[in-house]
């Protein structure tokens, strides 16, 4: 880790995190005590063959899986706090409250129009007023005029767009996306990127992203390669 | 041979693999199957036990000479035997007892002539009397009130040789010391012989009052050509009064009594199948859209469409008959209890039948059985056909077969208009009952057809615009859920709508009935006291009232009145077995209901007094008689025409006539009353009346003594033990759309996994995960329970207007009662809710990061 991380504020800290998955007798280590801390406003890539544990470190930091050992600390405005030893409901609502998520399968839901899968996360806040952030974001990634269609008849491009405007509504603390461009062809991919990149830097989101791309890896501020469990710098 | 191997290991594993909803499969056919061989077995065991106790008592007998009420003269045997020659014949008095000693089971008590028996009933043993030994043989000839019972009712109540069995016959109690046990190798005649009880004939005439009278005469006659003459021969020689006519004719039509009741039942008991194969096209398409990958692969490596749709067909084929085989053994179970309802609803209704043992018939369950398998390939058609449209490369998307629903849509709806129509068709003209039941199912599947599009009609209505900004988001979520999942949730719907509505349209129909008895019972039972001997069964209404008692009524204080009735079965030349109630008074007066009479109370009354016959609207009815029409009756002076005066509103299933008492006596040499009314003086307490009457009476003479209140509320007790197994079959029914819904909110909830992991990890708690979940299924529940209701009242008025018109003769008011209504949309509501709890728990027991991971 560089000096200049002394004086950046962790937002993320996980400490001696260990997953492991029970097959028949046998234990599968996919994540072996690791401890690292991503800082805000950074991207930060995962990268990694497939099976290496990225989609896993990213379930754990999102709450959405539990760790065997270890500790995930998130800095929010009001303190610190150790997601895994949330209550279940808790998790969910710091989740809904301060994470965005971007899927590489997009993961619309299929019963609402593009508005309302990007409104969704406000309306669970119970925020009444969720047209105008979302119609301004729908606008930014270029979808203002196809708000009332549904998912079913996007492009696979426009509807990870759709996605990278949900994860971003509620003004979430950090960005999480799971190979967000691992859906599309190239040339939407990378304007998938530019998009994710050019929102996230612009409000000063942290962006963490798994991916087995090398190419956009080569973007990020720093990029960790996981093998056999292990987290290791990369670059930055 | 391989290759069905092949297919069936395919499909075996695939049902391994969702065990909780094969398990669904099995138990929706099971309960089907259930219900169809409890109520076959049912009715076919009463009808048996009826058969196999009838066949015993007729032996070999061709044909029978019968009398009036008063049964033929002994005269007439003397007549056959010694002057025409007939050494074929045997005289018989026969009637139900209840036997104390047998914790009051009705039995059939025959009285024979001993040296007369050798060619009738041999296997019955009566014609072994002769070679009892000698000291059983003189006191059973020689004694009086001595009786031969079947060795198995002696060995299971322990009554040995020179025990006595106490009987009561009406108001009189008699002992009958046994004399012997009759035996048989031949297991028919040991079943009849739980129910049967010989004495000599002249002990059965004391027994039944019927000195010097005979039920019937017994024949053998010849083959032809002698037949013929024979008949001719007998029948030229009978008084007026009696005739001859075939054992099985008599026999035949005591049978044909019951048979609208048995169809009726039968009809209701095919209702859990056709809910279940609702079920059954569910589950097996939800198999098929979850394998689609896996049958998009089968194809590309060579498997043909027809082996995909054998595959899926063997898959529902393996399913049905598990579910066949349980239902099989489930049926038996329930027949236990199926055939007490039924056979107290015979002796309630039609006539006194003992049944003791359940005929397990292969044929019943092999029928039951292969319905079900039928059932599960059928339900398992359309879904089959859809697996075969799945391409090589997998692509039948879940979409695809929306998007083919939905523009199938037309197509249903057509269809399902279609079979209203032909619903409509089949049920307005006067058909075989049998057609009208399937109008009735018509009907059903027409509404079944048009609850998708009413379904879209209901979702279209939530998205408008208005109602979509008005509704939370979760609310607008689930209503497109439903809608979105259209091919499915519809078929839920559809089954619990079914059930609903048949809760509805059974429970209007039941209600309006009550309503409809209640009233007239009210009306009818003009007098405050009814009096009558004990009946073996509440059909049995012919039974003596002692003349003394009524002697004594007409001077009891405090009693105003006293109209009697005399109630007999009598034939009819036309239209076969008929009730007649020869009566002093109409106890009902000007409130009496007449459907048509030929003037007011007043001149009806006159025309009655004068020799006309009021008759019963099943009676007008059934046998299409009306104002003016004559029934010719078979009296003791001959056969007798005579006109109607009026027809009546009356409930009882069997055809019956009122005439007036004079006119009866003028025409039946019948000296006996049946029941007595009495009507108090104004001012005496009806009670206290009842307890006086009771305390002079009791000890000596055993009467049922009732206020009006009193038999009304016995009358209604009867009418709901009736009710009881429809009330029951159509529960079944509802469960079976129960496990539908809860199988179709599984098969949906496991196809929306990553979907349900996208809204956990967008921050959806578990309690709004659950509510999502109660929300659809609770609106899946709404709309079955709004389609529900009109459906349930078209199936009430086709119920009360056609069915039991056709059934029964009655005609019913239909009365409509909020709650009945409220009742079933509370149910339709609440099963599709406790449907969801399961689903919504398992929903919020999902790992997210699991979830997400699904393919």
């Amino acid at each position: 880790m560089g000096s200049s991380d002394s004086a950046r504020k962790p937002l993320i800290r996980i400490n001696g995190l260990r997953k492991t998955y029970r097959e028949g007798d046998q234990h599968h280590i996919v994540l072996d005590g690791i401890s690292e801390e991503f800082y805000e406003g950074e991207f930060v890539c995962l990268h990694g063959k497939s099976g290496s544990g990225k989609s896993t470190l990213l379930n754990l930091i999102a709450g959405i899986d539990a760790p065997s050992n270890g500790d995930i600390l998130i800095q929010t405005s009001e303190g610190g706090i150790t997601l895994n030893r949330l209550t279940e409901r808790d998790r969910t609502l710091f989740r809904r409250d301060h994470i965005g998520f971007v899927f590489q399968f997009f993961n619309l839901i299929p019963t609402l129009t593009v508005l309302e899968n990007v409104t969704l996360p406000l309306n669970l806040m119970g925020e009444r007023d969720a047209y105008e952030p979302a119609a301004s974001l729908l606008n930014a990634v270029g979808l203002g005029t196809r708000m009332n269609a549904y998912p079913d008849r996007l492009s696979g491009g426009e509807q990870q767009r759709v996605a990278i405007a949900r994860a971003l509504v509620h003004n979430p603390r950090f960005l999480l996306a799971d190979e967000p461009t691992g859906n599309l062809d190239a040339e939407t991919g990378e304007s998938v990127l530019s998009l994710l990149l050019h929102l996230s830097r612009s409000a000063g989101k942290t962006l963490v992203m798994a991916t087995h791309a090398t190419e956009i890896a080569e973007r990020a501020d720093r990029v960790f390669h996981i093998d056999s469990g292990k987290l290791i710098l990369h670059k930055g | 041979m391989g290759n069905l191997r092949t297919l069936l290991r395919l499909a075996w594993r695939d049902a391994w693999r969702r065990p909780l909803q094969s398990l669904f499969f099995v138990i929706g056919v099971s309960i089907g199957v259930a219900m169809i061989i409890a109520i076959d077995l049912a009715n076919s065991s009463a009808n048996r036990a009826f058969t196999i106790s009838t066949d015993a008592v007729v032996g070999k007998a061709t044909h029978q000479i019968v009398g009036g009420p008063n049964g033929v003269d002994e005269s007439v045997y003397v007549q056959i035997r010694r002057e025409l020659g007939y050494r074929d014949s045997a005289p018989i008095v026969e009637g139900y007892v209840r036997v104390k000693t047998l914790n009051g089971q009705p039995m059939r008590l025959l009285g024979v002539d001993s040296f007369a028996e050798r060619p009738f009933r041999e296997e019955l043993g009566t014609a072994k009397i002769a070679g009892l030994n000698q000291r059983s043989f003189s006191a059973f000839m020689a004694e009086p009130n001595t009786v031969l019972i079947g060795a198995n009712v002696s060995d299971e109540y322990r009554l040995p040789i020179g025990e006595s069995l106490e009987i009561q016959v009406g108001s009189y109690h008699h002992k009958l010391r046994i004399v012997d046990v009759i035996a048989s190798e031949n297991r028919r005649i040991r079943r009849s012989l739980k129910d049967l009880l010989v004495t000599d004939i002249a002990t059965a005439q004391e027994i039944f009052a019927k000195i010097g009278k005979l039920d019937r005469i017994d024949l053998i006659l010849p083959d032809a050509p002698l037949h013929t003459t024979a008949l001719e021969h007998i029948e030229s020689m009978l008084p007026p009064g009696a005739r001859i006519e075939s054992s099985d004719a008599r026999h035949g039509a005591v049978i044909e009594m019951t048979k609208a009741f048995r169809l009726n039942l039968t009809a209701l008991s095919l209702l859990a199948l056709v809910v279940g194969m609702f079920l059954i096209y569910n589950t097996v398409s939800f198999s098929v859209i979850q394998r689609r990958a896996v049958i998009g692969r089968l194809r590309a490596i060579g498997m043909a469409r027809g082996e995909i749709f054998a595959m899926i067909l063997a898959q529902a084929t393996v399913l049905g008959i598990a579910g066949a085989l349980l239902g099989i053994g489930l049926g038996i179970f329930l027949s236990r209890s199926a055939i007490g309802m039924v056979t107290t609803s015979i002796n309630d209704l039609f006539f006194v039948s003992n049944v003791r043992e359940i005929d397990v018939s292969a044929l019943t369950l092999l029928k039951g059985g292969l319905l079900g398998i039928a059932a599960a390939m059928t339900g398992a058609l359309i879904p089959a056909y859809e697996a075969t449209r799945v391409s090589p490369v997998g692509t039948l998307q879940r979409s695809t077969i929306e998007t083919r629903t939905r523009g199938s849509l037309h197509r249903i709806s057509i269809a399902g208009v279609a079979a209203l129509l032909l619903g409509a068709g089949t049920l307005l003209p006067d058909w075989h009952l049998g057609l009208t039941f399937l109008g009735v199912l018509a009907v059903l599947v027409g509404m079944a057809l048009l609850t998708p599009s009413l379904m879209r009609g209901f979702a279209a209505l939530a998205a408008t615009h208005w109602l979509r900004r008005k509704i939370p988001i979760l609310g607008n979520m689930a209503v497109r859920d439903i809608d979105r999942t259209l091919s499915r949730t519809s078929t839920a719907v559809a089954a619990l709508m079914i059930a609903v509505s048949v809760i509805v349209g059974v429970s209007v129909m039941v209600g309006s009935f009550r309503m409809t008895v209640e009233r007239w019972l009210t009306d009818l039972l003009g007098a405050d006291i009814f009096v009558s001997p004990p009946a073996v069964a509440n059909s049995q209404m012919t039974e003596k009232l002692d003349p003394d008692a009524v002697k004594l009524f007409e001077t009891f204080p405090g009693i105003a009145r006293v109209a009697t009735a005399r109630s007999v079965e009598i034939d009819s030349k036309d239209i076969g077995r008929i009730t007649l109630s020869a009566i002093t008074r109409d106890i009902a007066g000007e409130k009496r209901h007449y459907k048509s009479a030929v003037g007011n109370h007043a001149e009806t009354w006159d025309a009655f007094r004068s020799g006309g016959l009021i008759v019963n609207e099943p009676l007008a009815n059934r046998y299409k008689r009306s104002l003016g029409d004559t029934i010719t009756l078979l009296t003791d002076r001959g056969e007798v025409p005579f006109t109607i005066v009026g027809v009546v509103y009356d409930f009882d299933v069997r055809p019956g006539a009122m005439m007036y008492d004079a006119v009866y006596r003028n025409y039946w040499d019948d000296p006996h009353l049946s029941s007595a009314a009495l009507f108090v003086q104004p001012g005496v307490d009806v009670d206290e009346k009842i307890g006086s009457l009771k305390s002079v009476f009791g000890g000596n003479l055993e009467l049922v003594i009732r206020s009006n209140r009193a038999l009304r509320a016995d009358a209604l007790a009867v009418f709901d033990r009736t009710f009881s197994i429809f009330i029951a079959l159509q529960m079944l029914a509802a469960v079976v759309a129960f496990i539908g819904v809860l199988s179709a909110l599984m098969s949906l909830q496991l196809e929306r996994t990553r979907e349900i992991g996208t809204l956990r990890s967008l921050g959806i708690t578990r309690g709004q995960l659950a509510r999502l979940t109660l929300l659809e299924t609770g609106l899946m529940g709404v709309i079955a329970g709004l389609i529900a209701m009109p459906t349930g009242l078209v199936l009430a008025a086709i119920l009360i207007y056609i069915i039991n018109l056709r059934s029964f003769g009655w005609t019913l008011q239909m009365q409509l009662q909020p709650s009945q209504f409220t009742l079933a949309f509370v149910v339709a509501l609440v099963s599709a809710l406790l449907a969801g709890i399961y689903p919504a728990w398992r929903m919020g027991q999902m790992q997210p990061a699991e979830a997400l991971r699904t393919e």
